[in-house]
This record gives structure tokens, sequence and C-alpha cells, in this order.
């Protein structure tokens, strides 16, 4: 069992570690770090231009292979992660950006996760009844709007509560306050800076679990060991809750790890649009800015977050299903 | 004896993959169990009788019905809308900046004067014929890849699974930000970039799909009877989960309209004086406060045609669904 | 008489549907004794699982039931969930048809069996566990306290289903119902555990409920049977007045369409022609009717009533001339005429002279066992085929017998691929391993499979006339393709006006037969049939059969046939090999084996399987000491 964890946390390293190199390669060749440097007064000479991108191992002139291989046994020896074009170093830049966007991606899938099975338990136990469709409308509009929409409209709506009450009670702005002393006072300002994306990426997020979920639990409702179960005397709701529900949740757990690209996509654009200084928006700054290490080192982080959270899926798998742990 | 089920091999999320909704693929959405299923997929009436039949189970599914609706009007609105503006979207009107909607601009104007009227209309046909294309190239590659896999099997499949579950994993999103950033704004590039990046989920569908194909005695009998694996794909595989690949298609769609208008939000995708729905988007949240029509206009489109597909797409799975139980109540 | 235990009086369950109301039972009534068991015969669709269900209160809620079911005098219908799961598995156990399903996967053995016990006794933990390790050992699991902690994906289907029939009488039941419980399973295992089910009724007390389509299940295991058919009781009686007098032509068709194990098949089955009617809108007249060969007009005036027969006691019958059937005839005739067969080609014409069409030699096929699951490391091997050396003569037909995972397919699916890795395939004088890609292609048109399941067999995309035309378009056919499909329509017995349309028009049988037309398109010398009749209905299954059998005579055909069940094996094929675990234990004419076994395995298997005649099975069983098959396995 422990084996069995290993193992696939091996698997998951290794999709990091050819995801990462991938999106390296892509922006090496995508991006081209010289336009930082052009239009500067006065104008610089293409060679000074490279010769000013050879010490951040971005100067064309240097064979890819030979950036890439510096660039690899960097994070691999050093940990080292490179620099921006015009020197900004890669590893400080996103030290503190990570936590910023983790704690907003984790608390939002777990959440995501926690309403959409909960909505899919509710409403396959009660299939086709009004419960089940009016949850099944929600959760299509949910699933299917935008998350610049839903951001926006999450916004709208807190500034007309904070309107109402006329005290801030959301922030729509930013992590966090500069000027915030104190750890629950810290805490507290962190929660209402907080709330809002979060919000935005568990409405859209949660619905997939939803369907998933209930779709699921349905297939299990009549399966032939619930009704054994009912057959030695359970009703068949102890049956459901005791049998078909532990069964269901195994796929639903199994497929948390592809859910996360999606969650992670979201939260580029919900950091732009609640101003978040987190990876989101380095991200788009790394491309604007043709930031080869900085781009490499945001998909590095897209596809740990992945692992992570499959590899924490992984552990509830195997707590749930002996056939994992048996064998 | 099987009491009818609520069956799942339509499953809830054959999606685009790359969009900005959060996915969940279950460990096997196909399992084994349903092999039967496929096999009996038409227990019913052929012919004209049986489009009848899903007709009418279409039209019971009353959002469904307001989707198709929705939809018609706005295909309709893309397509012929554009006779009815008075202002071409790339032409500014400088006598009116930022004007709230009026008779002469229906939908107002934004900083530049442009008429978001047009700008709508043609963003809309826009982000539409880019998901469509889209959607429907990433079809035909993934029925292929999907039915290829599963019936070649062996060290083929695997690869093939591996690469599908590796693209999965990995934020899709960020490469093809990557690789369109440079690109200028060409929505056709971008076309390009969304297919490359795109097919693997549906595959990834269509693949446990096929492989309960694959274990169909017919089949079987197609290889000893000397059929091609082509062949066999064409005439056995593809046929048999046409209802399946209907359905992703519309799913799709509506999940490459959410992929094109985040890229061209963050202003990576289609750029101006080109305008996507996304492109609109960007600009209305921008002025959200100031001028807030900017928004609510495109944000509305766009949400009607994800949310109008969706249903949509929904009506199809129940009717298509031989073991859809909501009929059952007649 | 002792009252009955469990008493029902016109049950009715009509499901809705799409298509209209489908009347899945349609008026049963029955009285359960103490210590009896009641046989449920009859097709696939006739009601018999729908009945079982709605006494234990499982149906889906739509489900619309009338009638009454009574439970030691107490009504059960319209009681809540709540009410009858104080019932159920406390009152009426039930043992299910698929074991491999029928436990929870998550859960262990220990655990499944505890919980059965107590959801009907306040007793505690170690209690239970204690009570649940006896009745582990009760039905046959060796070391039951090391097997508590087991899963169910650690034990074979046999023993899952001595789990599933342990936790039925965990309470002491009074009445046990078994629906299909020995259907999914080898023969050996089925004799196993019909005699565990005995066991458990002797320890309990209980009536039981065997429901079964095999008349070979009835004979050995019932006291009264109830034949159902299209959702009614149409024939009761105590077992051997039905077996020996039966009184509906229903009945004598079922029985005459039944092979039979025990006796030299000289004369061809008769099979019941047309498929049972579907449960919608159904019209008032003797259901049976389309299908009867001796109804009258007055048959189509009404559903006959169920009603005792004057002449024997306990006997009823639905059917209007009951009294004048007498030893399976009806005036001194046969009420079914056996088919004419075809004459045989190779008649006269004794083995040895007869060409080899099929060369099989030291056959192997080895599957390598790998563990891991991103770096698979080899841990051993699987010899799923281990050295298998035959021949088939022109005209002849070689079958296969074994149970479940003793390599029966592999060999068939080797065969078929022309490509063995190990030993030789020799077609018609032609060595596979020395052909070209091409020549094996062409070597296809020679050798042709149809499989055993009729719903998975045939494209639900393509008419007939695609299906059958496949072959000739992929293999080539030089000729007139169209006036071939209407000919190989005509082969086995089907109208070529259907050529249009879609399989799903077909039943069972006659996609069998489509399957057949498709394989016999190219006109092989060698057809192989795996399993080619055990998903039909015994009516059916004698018909397709029956059509084997003449297209055998008829074209001078060799079959390569794979089967489980031995009766049918024993009327069609001439000469058999046993195997087991990927060699042939025995092999020589088919009935040779059957009346002089040599091997050890080979006895085992032929005294398992059930005889379709009670009389016969007591006097095979008698001699045996009560139970003194020790319940064990592997
Ligand atoms: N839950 C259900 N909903 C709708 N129809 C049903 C349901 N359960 C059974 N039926 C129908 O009722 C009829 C009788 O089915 P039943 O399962 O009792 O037959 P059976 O005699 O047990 O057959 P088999 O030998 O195949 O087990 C069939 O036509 C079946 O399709
Ligand atoms: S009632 Fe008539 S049709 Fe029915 S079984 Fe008897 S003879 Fe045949
Ligand atoms: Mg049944």
């Amino acid at each position: 069992m422990t084996k069995y964890l290993i193992k696939k946390t091996l698997g998951w390293l290794l999709m990091i570690f050819l995801a990462t190199n991938l999106a390296y390669l892509l922006a090496a060749n995508f991006l081209d770090p010289r336009s930082n440097y052009i239009g500067r007064r006065p104008p610089l000479s293409a060679e000074e231009i490279n010769n000013l991108l050879e010490p951040y191992n971005l100067s064309p002139d240097t064979p890819l292979v030979q950036r890439w291989w510096t660039w690899l046994t960097n994070i691999l020896t050093k940990w080292d992660w490179g620099q921006s074009p015009v020197g900004e170093v890669v590893n400080s830049e996103i030290s503190y950006r990570i936590w910023v966007s983790a704690q907003l991606l984790l608390l939002s899938t777990i959440l995501s996760i926690l309403i959409g099975v909960a909505v899919g338990v509710y409403t396959a136990s009660r299939q086709y009844k009004t419960g089940d469709r009016v949850w099944q409308g929600i959760s299509i509009i949910a699933m299917n709007t935008h998350v610049v929409v839903a951001s926006i409209a999450v916004v709208w709506g807190a500034l007309k509560i904070n309107e109402l009450t006329g005290k801030k009670i959301f922030y729509v702005v930013g992590s966090h306050s500069l000027d915030v002393e104190g750890f629950f006072p810290k805490l507290m300002d962190s929660a209402q800076h907080l709330v809002l994306p979060t919000i935005s990426l568990v409405f859209i997020s949660y619905a997939s679990y939803h369907m998933t979920q209930r779709t699921l639990l349905l297939d299990n409702l009549d399966a032939d060991y619930v009704r054994t179960a009912r057959a030695k005397g359970l009703t068949r709701q102890q049956a459901i809750r005791k049998h078909a529900l532990r069964t269901s949740i195994i796929p639903v757990a199994t497929s948390v790890a592809f859910s996360i690209p999606g969650i992670f996509t979201g939260a580029v654009m919900t950091e732009r649009i609640f101003g978040w200084n987190g990876m989101g928006q380095y991200f788009i700054e790394t491309i604007s800015k043709n930031d080869v290490n900085g781009a490499a080192a945001v998909a590095a982080f897209g596809a740990a977050m992945t692992a992570i959270s499959a590899v924490l899926a992984d552990v509830v798998v195997v707590a749930l299903d002996p056939r994992v742990r048996v064998s | 004896m099987t009491p009818s089920k609520d069956r799942n091999y339509f499953k809830q999320e054959p999606r685009g993959e790359i969009t900005a909704h959060s996915e969940v693929a279950t460990g096997d959405p196909f399992s084994p169990a349903e092999a039967e299923q496929v096999a009996t997929l038409e227990q019913m009436p052929r012919g004209t009788s049986r489009y009848k039949l899903y007709l009418r189970r279409f039209f019971r599914n009353k959002l469904a019905t307001i989707g198709l609706i929705i939809l018609v009007f706005l295909m309709l609105a893309a397509l012929f809308g554009g006779f009815f503006a008075k202002w071409d979207y790339t032409e500014p009107d400088f006598l009116a900046l930022s004007e709230p909607p009026s008779p002469e601009h229906w939908f107002g104007t934004n900083d530049t004067g442009n008429d978001l009227y047009a700008q709508t209309i043609h963003g809309l046909g826009r982000s539409l014929t880019i998901a469509i294309v889209v959607s429907l190239a990433t079809l035909v590659i993934s029925a292929f890849v999907g039915s290829a896999a599963a019936l070649w099997g062996g060290v083929a499949e695997k690869a093939v699974l591996a690469v599908i579950h590796f693209l999965l994993s990995i934020p899709t999103f960020l490469l093809i930000a990557l690789v369109v950033a440079d690109s200028g704004g060409d929505w056709k590039l971008l076309i390009v970039v969304l297919i490359v990046f795109g097919w693997m989920y549906q595959a990834r569908v269509i693949w446990s799909l096929a492989l309960t194909v694959r274990e169909q005695d017919y089949v079987r009998a197609a290889g000893y009877m000397g059929v091609s694996k082509l062949r066999t794909i064409v005439r056995h595989v593809i046929p048999n989960i046409g209802s399946l690949l209907i359905i992703q298609f519309v799913f799709g769609v509506v999940g490459t309209v959410g992929s094109e208008t985040a890229l061209s939000f963050l202003g990576l995708g289609v750029k101006l004086p080109d305008v996507s729905l996304g492109t609109l988007l960007q600009g209305g949240t921008a002025a959200v406060q100031s001028s807030p029509w900017l928004f609510y206009f495109p944000a509305a489109t766009l949400t009607l045609l994800t949310v109008s597909m969706a249903f949509i797409g929904d009506g199809l799975r129940d009717a298509l669904d031989p073991n859809s139980n909501s009929g059952g109540k007649a | 008489m002792t009252s009955p235990v469990l008493s029902v009086k016109d049950l009715r369950v009509n499901f809705p549907s799409e298509a209209g109301s489908v009347s899945a039972v349609r008026g049963v009534d029955f009285d359960l004794y103490p210590g009896r068991t009641l046989g449920i015969v009859g097709e696939s669709g006739s009601g018999k699982s729908v009945t079982s269900m709605s006494i234990m209160g499982l149906l889906p809620d739509y489900a619309k039931i009338t009638g009454s079911v009574k439970f030691e005098g107490r009504e059960l219908l319209g009681l809540s969930d709540k009410q009858m799961s104080e019932i159920r598995g406390n009152g009426i156990g039930m043992i299910f048809q698929d074991p491999l399903s029928a436990l929870t996967p998550v859960f262990d053995i220990g655990s499944q069996l505890v919980e059965a016990i107590q959801a009907h006794r306040d007793v505690g933990k170690k209690q239970a566990l204690k009570e649940a390790t006896e009745l582990l050992d009760l039905v046959g699991i060796p070391d039951p306290h090391l097997r508590l902690k087991s899963f169910p994906h650690e034990f074979s289907g046999g023993m899952r289903q001595r789990v599933v029939i342990a936790i039925a009488i965990a309470n002491n039941p009074r009445v046990l119902i078994a629906d299909e419980p020995t259907t999914a399973l080898d023969v050996t295992i089925q004799a196993q555990i019909l005699d565990v089910i005995k066991l458990a009724q002797r320890e309990t007390g209980a009536a039981t409920i065997m429901i079964t389509h095999d008349m070979g299940v009835v004979a050995e295991t019932a006291d009264d049977v109830m034949v159902m058919y299209a959702g009614r009781p149409v024939e009761r009686g105590d077992v051997d007045t039905i077996f020996s007098q039966p009184r509906m032509p229903y009945t004598v068709g079922l029985l005459g369409s039944t092979p039979r194990p025990d006796v030299s098949a000289e004369e061809p089955l008769t099979p019941i022609v047309g498929s049972p009617p579907v449960l919608v809108d159904l019209k008032q007249r003797c259901q049976f009717a389309p299908r009867c060969p001796v109804a009258q007009p007055a048959c189509s005036d009404g559903e006959p009533p169920l009603i005792p027969l004057d002449d024997t006691s306990g006997h009823e019958s639905a059917c209007l001339r009951a009294p004048e059937i007498r030893d399976r005839k009806i005036g001194g005739d046969l009420m079914f005429k056996p088919p004419q067969l075809a004459d045989d080609v190779m008649a006269g014409v004794p083995r040895d002279e007869r060409p080899t069409t099929l060369e099989v030699r030291d056959l192997r096929k080895e599957f390598p066992l790998t563990k891991g699951a991103l770096v698979k490391r080899r841990v051993g091997t699987v010899k799923a085929v281990d050295g298998l050396t035959f021949d088939i003569r022109k005209g002849e037909c070689m079958a296969i017998v074994g149970e479940s995972g003793c390599g029966k397919t592999t060999t068939l699916l080797e065969v078929m691929d022309l490509k063995p890795e190990h030993g030789a395939v020799v077609l018609n004088g032609k060595d596979a391993a020395g052909m070209s890609n091409s020549e094996r292609r062409a070597a296809r048109k020679d050798i042709q499979i149809v499989f055993q399941d009729p719903m998975s067999s045939l494209n639900p995309r393509l008419t007939v006339r695609e299906v059958i035309a496949e072959p000739l378009n992929s293999l080539g056919f030089d000729g007139d393709v169209d006036a071939r499909i209407n000919e190989l329509m005509g082969l086995v017995g089907l109208d070529s006006s259907q050529l249009d349309r879609f399989p799903s028009h077909f039943s069972g049988g006659q996609r069998q037969r489509i399957g057949l037309a498709r394989a016999l398109a190219t006109n092989p010398s060698v057809l192989v049939l795996d399993e080619p009749v055990s998903a039909l209905d015994v009516s059916i299954q004698a018909g397709v059969i029956n059509l084997l059998e003449d297209l055998k005579r008829r074209l001078g055909l060799s079959y390569l046939f794979v089967a489980h069940d031995l009766s049918v094996v024993r009327h069609l094929s001439d000469r058999l090999a046993v195997m087991y675990k990927g060699k042939f234990v025995e092999s020589g004419p088919t009935d040779e084996v059957f009346e002089n076994p040599q091997a050890d395995y080979t006895k085992k298997l032929l005294d398992a399987i059930p005889i379709p005649d009670p009389e016969a099975a007591r006097r095979r069983r008698d001699p045996r000491p009560a139970n003194a098959s020790p319940i064990s396995q592997k």
C-alpha cells in the first residue's frame, strides 16, 4: 500500500518533470526575450542585446540544447529557476506568490469536491424529483458560466452587500491588506480577501463533481450488492448510505487529478480580476515580458498542484478501496 | 433481468478540456459492465420512427427545448445580425464615445466609439466559427485516435493513453497561451493550437467506449473475415458510438468557446481590431464600473451561448441514451 | 396439512415503459409449505425474477404490484420499506444469480456477514463474528476464521456464492428464495452449491423457492414445480408428475427440447417454433397459442385459467386440451414433430477415410503474469493452452468441454488467428505457420466462427444483408452476391424478405442463425463454434442445435465446438475432449467418454451434470450417502 503510493508519487514526479521541460521548450521557442530591449533609447544592436541576455541564459546565440541543459542543471543542482530577461530572479518572484495561489487553489478544490459530492448524493437519492431537477439546472448553468462572468457577478454582489451594510465586509482587490497587524486580524483580513475568488472558482467547478457523483451513485443504486444488502434486512436508504455511497466515491476521487488543470486555468483569470498577486497573474506577466524561465516555473507549479491533489486523492482511494490496499 | 437504470455511458462530462471550467473525468467512465449496452443500444424501432422517438424525448426536456430556441436565435443573429447593424464593427463613431445604449447604438459604444452591437454580432460569429471548427476537427481526430488505440491495443494503445493522460494532467492552457502569445491575434492560428491541445479528453472518452465496442463479437468477427482495422473503425466502431459523438461535439463547442474567450480575455487570443466575445469581455471588465453595458451585453451573449448549448447537450444525452429512464414515467 | 409459510395470491406486477405498460407478472398463485422446495421454471422474461423480487419488496417504486403475498399469515404487499426490511433476511432470505457482483467490493466478508446478523438480532460484535465463522464453516469455506478478513475479490465465484448463501441463512429464515443461484457457475461448482443450499435448507428447515430455467436443476432439487409462461403459471404439480405426465403443451415442448446428458442422442430435439410474446398489450387468449402445435380456435377466445385436473390430485394446467394429453402425446400423436434432418453426405464413410480438415499439434499459448503499475515485472507464466493435439475430419463435430478458465476460448482464438506461436495449426493440409499474409487471408474463407452472444455478434447498425455480405465483400466472392445471400438465408431457415431489417428486429435464436449465415457465406470447411447456444433459451436452443446438425450433414462441415453444457455436447458432437488447466485430460468418441470415463476429472464433471429427469436424478444421487460430498473447493 505504501508501495502503491510511492509508485504513484514517482509517476507524478515524472509528469512534473516532463511538463516543465515541455513548457520550457515551448516558451524558448515561442517567446522572444529580445523584444524587451527593442525600442530602448539609445537603440541597442542585436549583438548588444544578446550579450545582455547571455548572463540570464536567454541569449539566442547559445544553442537551445545548451540553454536547456544549463537551465535544467541549475534547477536540479541549485534549485535555481533562472532569471527574467531583465534580470529579476525567478525564485524570489515566485516564492511568495506560490502561497497566494496555492491557498486559493487548494481551498477551492477541496470546497468544490465537498459541495459537488454532497449535492450529487442529495440529488441522486431524489432522482427526477424537483430537488434533483433544480440542482441539475443550477449546475448546468454554473458549469457553463464563464469564470470571468461569474467573477464579475460575484464582485457585483459583494459590492452590493458592502453598500447595504455600509461596512467593508468583502475586499474585491488583492489578497491581503498591508496595514493589518496581529494574528487574528490578519487571518480575518485574509479571509475577507479570499472569500470572493474562492466563491467564483467553486461556482464554476463544483458542478462537474455534482454530475459525476450523481451518475456514479445512480449506477450503484441498482447494483447487485445493494440488492444483497437490502435482502439481508437493510432499508433502501441504509443500503445506499452504507454500500453504494462508498463504492461510488472511489472513481470520483480518482478523477480529481484531471480537474486541477481546469481550476488552475480558472485561477489565472480570477487572480487577474481580483488583482491577486499570485502565480496566475505572474504567468500573464511572464508571457507579456517574454520571460521564458518564469513561464516554465509557472508550468512546474501547475503540474505540481495537479500532482499534489492527485496524491491526496490517491490516499483517499487507498483508504476507501481494499482492492488497492490488498494486492 | 436488468431493471432499467440510469446508465452512465453518456456521462455528464464529455467536454472540451482546456476550458476555464474544471473537468472531472471519472476513473473509468465506461466500465466493462456497460459493454452489453453498446450492443443493445438500439433496442427500439428503426428508421423514421426511431428519430421521432428521439425528437419526442428531446422536446420532452424543457430546458433542452429552451436551449435550442436560444441557440437558433443566436445563430441567426450571428449570421444575419450584421445586416441590421448601422455601423461596421471596425468603424468608430467619434461623436459617440462610451455612450450607453441608444437607438443609434443599440448596445452602446466603447471608449473609442466602436458600436458594441456590431462588435458583439461579429464577436459571436468569430467565437462560434472558432469553436465549431475546432470541435469538428478534435472530434474527427479523437474519434480516430480513440478507436484506433482501442482497436490496435498493445503497445500502441498504452503509448496513446500515456500521452493522453499526460496532456490531461498538465496545465495545457498555459502551453497554449505560450504558443499563441506572440502570434498577433491570428484566429486561424488559434484554431490550430486549440486543436493540437484539445483532442485528448474526447479521445479518452471515445477510447473507453470503443473499448467496449472492441469486445463486441461483431468486431472480432470482422477481424476473422479479413476486414482491415481501419475499415472496422469506419464501419463498426464509429457508427456504434455515433450518438456519443454528437453529444461530444456539442459539449466540445461549449468547451472551446470557454477556452477561446479565456485566451482572448487575457489578451492572448483574438486581438483588436478583430473581436471575439473574449476580447469584448476584456474591454467590458475593465470598464464595468464606468460603462457597465460594455460588460453586460458580451457577458449575456456568452452565457446564453454556452448554457443553451449545454442544455441541448444534456437533452441529447437523455434522448439518445436508451437507458435514460426519465421516459419510464409515461 | 400444515399451513403454508408463504402464500401468494393473484400477484400482478406492471412496469410503465415507453412502449406501454409491461405486464411482467399476471396472476401468480402458490402456497409454500415448510421444508418443501418449489421449483419455478420458465424461459427468460417469463416473470420468475419479478415474482421473487416482489415477494422480497425489492422492486423499484414505479412498479405497480397488486394481489397478495402473505408470510406467516401477514400481508407483505403494502408494507413500507422499513417494515419489509424487518422481514428480509430474517423471515425470508434470498440468493441471487451473479455471485461476482452480489457482495460489496469494499467491505470484508466478515463485516458483511456481521451486518446481516446484527440487522435483526441484538448481538455483540464478538458474538456476531463467532456466528459468522460458524456460518462460513457451514457453507464450506475452509479456514473460516482466517477468511473473515478477506475481501470479495479474493474469492472465486463459487466461494462468493457460498458467502451469499451464508448471508441468506444467517438468521434462520423460514423461506429461502434462490433466483438462478447456479446459472453463472460451472457444473462442478453448480453441484456443490446446490448441495450447500440443500444443506442450508436442512439446517434451517426453510421452505425454498428455486428459480431456474434449467430443467435438470429443477429435477434435482424441487418437490413441486411451477412452469411459467408470459408472466403466468401455466402448469403446476409435483416434480415427478410434471416430468412424467406434463399436461400442458408448453411443458411438453420444454422437455422435448432439453437435450439429455445421460442418453445417447439418436433423435433430433423438438424445438418450439416462435418466441415468447412481448408483454405489452397482450391479447385475451392462451399466450402460448401462436407457438402451440395443437391450438384450436377456442384457444383464442380467452386466457384459459390454471385449473386442477380431475384425474391427478395437486396437478393443475392452464390448457384447454389438458384432458386429452397423455404421455406427452395428444390423441396418441406426438404434439411436437421432430424435424427431418438432411441426409448425411458423409454417412457410411469411416473416420479413417475422411480427409482431415483441421489438425492441431502441440498448441501452446502462454500469458505472462505481471506485477507492478509503472514498470511491469514478469512474475510467472500462465499456461493457458498447454500442448493440445487433435484433428477434425470432414463432417465431424469435435467438442471441447471444461470449466471456465481452462483455456477453451484461448484455444479457439489461437486456431482462428492462424498464427500460432508454439505448435502447429494445419488447415486442409496447409500449415498456418508457413502462410504469407495474403495466404492467411485466403485461408480465412475456409475457417469461420460463430460466437456465443447473439446480442453482440451482429453490428446493430447494419442490415442483415450488409451483415451477411461483409465476408463476401471482404474475402472476395465470384458470383452473384445477392443470390448467395438469399441462398444463405434459406440455408439457416430465415425468410429472405427480412434481409433489409436490422438485427434488433430479430430474436436471439434468429440472430444466431444470421451469425451462422455470415459464417457460412464463404463456404468454409471448418466452423468454430464458441458456445453458440448457451445464451439461448432451451426451446430456441433446440432449433439452433438441430440446424447445426442439419448443416453438418448437408454440407459435410467440420465443427470445432466449445461448450460448457455437457448435455448439448452429448447431443451434437461426435468426438469429445475434456480440458482441464490447459490440457486435455481425456478425449475420444463422445458416447465412449460419457459412458466410460477414464480420467477422474471427467468422472467428476459427468457426475455433476443435473439430469432433467427426477427419477434418474434420484437414482444417481441415492447411492451417495447424504452429503458425503465434502463441500470444499480447491
Ligand atoms: N424494473 C423493471 N422495469 C421494467 N421492466 C422490467 C423490470 N424488471 C423486469 N421487467 C420486465 O419484466 C419481464 C419479466 O422479467 P423477469 O426478470 O421476471 O424474467 P425472468 O423469468 O426472471 O427471466 P430470466 O430467466 O431472464 O431471469 C421482462 O419483460 C422484463 O423486461
Ligand atoms: S390452450 Fe390451446 S393454445 Fe394454449 S396450450 Fe392449450 S392447446 Fe395450446
Ligand atoms: Mg431472472
